[in-house]
């Protein structure tokens, strides 16, 4: 009985941590480079987008795991799409009403979180097998990680393209006077391509993965 | 029957989904619809307040003007007045649309008072190309149109830019973008001056020249 108390927390905790390091799902699994790639020129729609994959995941999480025992085997990838699509369609028209402007910076890639490959593959690994409180905390630890790549990638992109984070100007401009000449290409797809590879070789050195 | 049994014990679960998902989006979309509408109608004053600048109030025209779409289908079009502080009417705005290169593109197209000159346009929406198409946007693209006669543009590949005449130069790179902006906006100027003439609403310039 004690151990079970012990193992319950233990088991919480790695689950969450799990979505941060171990499994992130952008830098270790690889998933969700569609978005990875194409909103993270700067800070502010980065962790918009991952703030609507934290929402979407969450909700699909807790529905698929509501329901894992009722589902059909040959149906199951089909319940997983319209459970995502609608929080997906939730998500941006709450955007569009309460955040304009950045809806229409995000532009499809909001609608495009339907196709993304994080939240089916938690639906299937992890909601459909497991209780509410783990799939709930799954979704928290995948969602937060993948935001959190996010922002640190979006973070290099913007100091790079614009000397500035999260729209806060750091390095002083060369055309007013300081020594910082803006890098245009990394607010571009290639800057996306490069910092994303550049962060993959890192974590590659610090994990000692050699292939 | 077996099969209908088989079929309902089979998909029982995802009809049920289908009706709650959609009851829950439409729920959603009825909540918040008049606020993304009404951030339709800020944006849609912002930009036309750019393009005329000594506009304060714009006020829907009562008189329903209608015009004839591609299709041969007619379209109603919301035609809003600008006015002064001092009431004045400074100008006309309304919304045009059409294909573009990849989807819709949305515009907001402001005229003078008399409908005789183009004040500009801005995009209310579109999905062209990055980098290629989007340039529409640009003020390269868009500052031809200030000024412009309010009638049937061309678009020529060749050309000096900052004429202002019924010529517009093409985006290099974007000619399908390009055109499909002259054609929206000749297209909705021209329709809409006439049924607007028609209805008394401005004058006939060509009868008051003559």
């Amino acid at each position: 009985m004690s151990n079970s108390r012990q193992a319950k927390p233990a088991l919480y905790s790695q689950t969450l941590l799990a979505g941060l390091w171990r499994e992130n799902p952008t830098l270790r699994l690889l998933l969700g480079m569609c978005p990875t790639l194409a909103v993270t020129a700067a800070v502010k729609p980065a962790l918009t987008m991952g703030c609507c994959v934290i929402f979407v995941l969450l909700c699909s999480n807790i529905i698929v795991s509501l329901m894992r025992d009722l589902l059909k085997p040959h149906v199951r990838i089909l319940m997983f799409t319209l459970t995502i699509a609608t929080f997906v369609t939730i998500a941006d028209l709450i955007l569009k009403a309460f955040q304009p402007e950045m809806s229409e910076t995000l532009g499809p890639y909001v609608p495009l979180i339907i196709v993304n490959c994080i939240i089916i593959c938690r639906a299937e690994a992890c909601a459909s097998k497991n209780g509410l409180v783990i799939s709930i905390i799954d979704a928290v630890g995948m969602g937060v990680g993948f935001t959190l790549t996010l922002c640190v990638l979006a973070s290099i992109r913007e100091l790079l393209a614009t000397g500035a984070v999260f729209e806060i100007q750091v390095l002083p401009l060369a055309r007013d006077g300081g020594w910082f000449v803006q890098w245009a290409a990394m607010g571009m797809p290639v800057g996306a391509f490069i910092t994303l590879g550049l962060m993959l070789g890192l974590v590659n050195i610090v994990t000692g993965k050699k292939t | 029957m077996s099969k209908i049994k088989q079929f309902v014990q089979q998909s029982w679960l995802l009809i049920v989904a289908s009706f709650f998902f959609g009851l829950l989006i439409a729920v959603t979309d009825a909540g918040l619809s008049p606020r993304i509408e009404q951030n339709k109608v800020n944006k849609r004053n912002r930009l036309v307040g750019a393009l005329l600048p000594e506009a304060r109030n714009f006020v829907a025209l009562d008189t329903e003007i209608q015009i004839e779409s591609a299709g041969g289908k007619t379209e109603k079009v919301e035609v809003f007045k600008a006015q002064s502080e001092s009431g004045q009417c400074v100008g006309w705005s309304f919304n045009a649309s059409g294909s573009g290169f990849a989807d819709k593109i949305e515009l907001v197209v402001a005229v003078d008072a008399k409908f005789e000159k183009i004040a500009g346009f801005a995009v209310l929406s579109s999905n062209e190309t990055p980098g290629f198409g989007d340039q529409i946007k640009g003020d390269y693209y868009r500052s031809q149109y200030k000024g412009a006669p309010a009638g049937e543009l061309k678009l020529v590949s060749i050309g000096d830019p900052k004429q202002i005449d019924s010529k517009i130069v093409a985006i290099t790179g974007a000619t399908v973008s390009s055109e499909a902006v002259v054609e929206i906006v000749s297209y909705f100027v021209t329709q809409i001056k006439e049924q607007m003439q028609k209805k008394g609403i401005i004058g006939n310039v060509q009868q008051q020249a003559s």
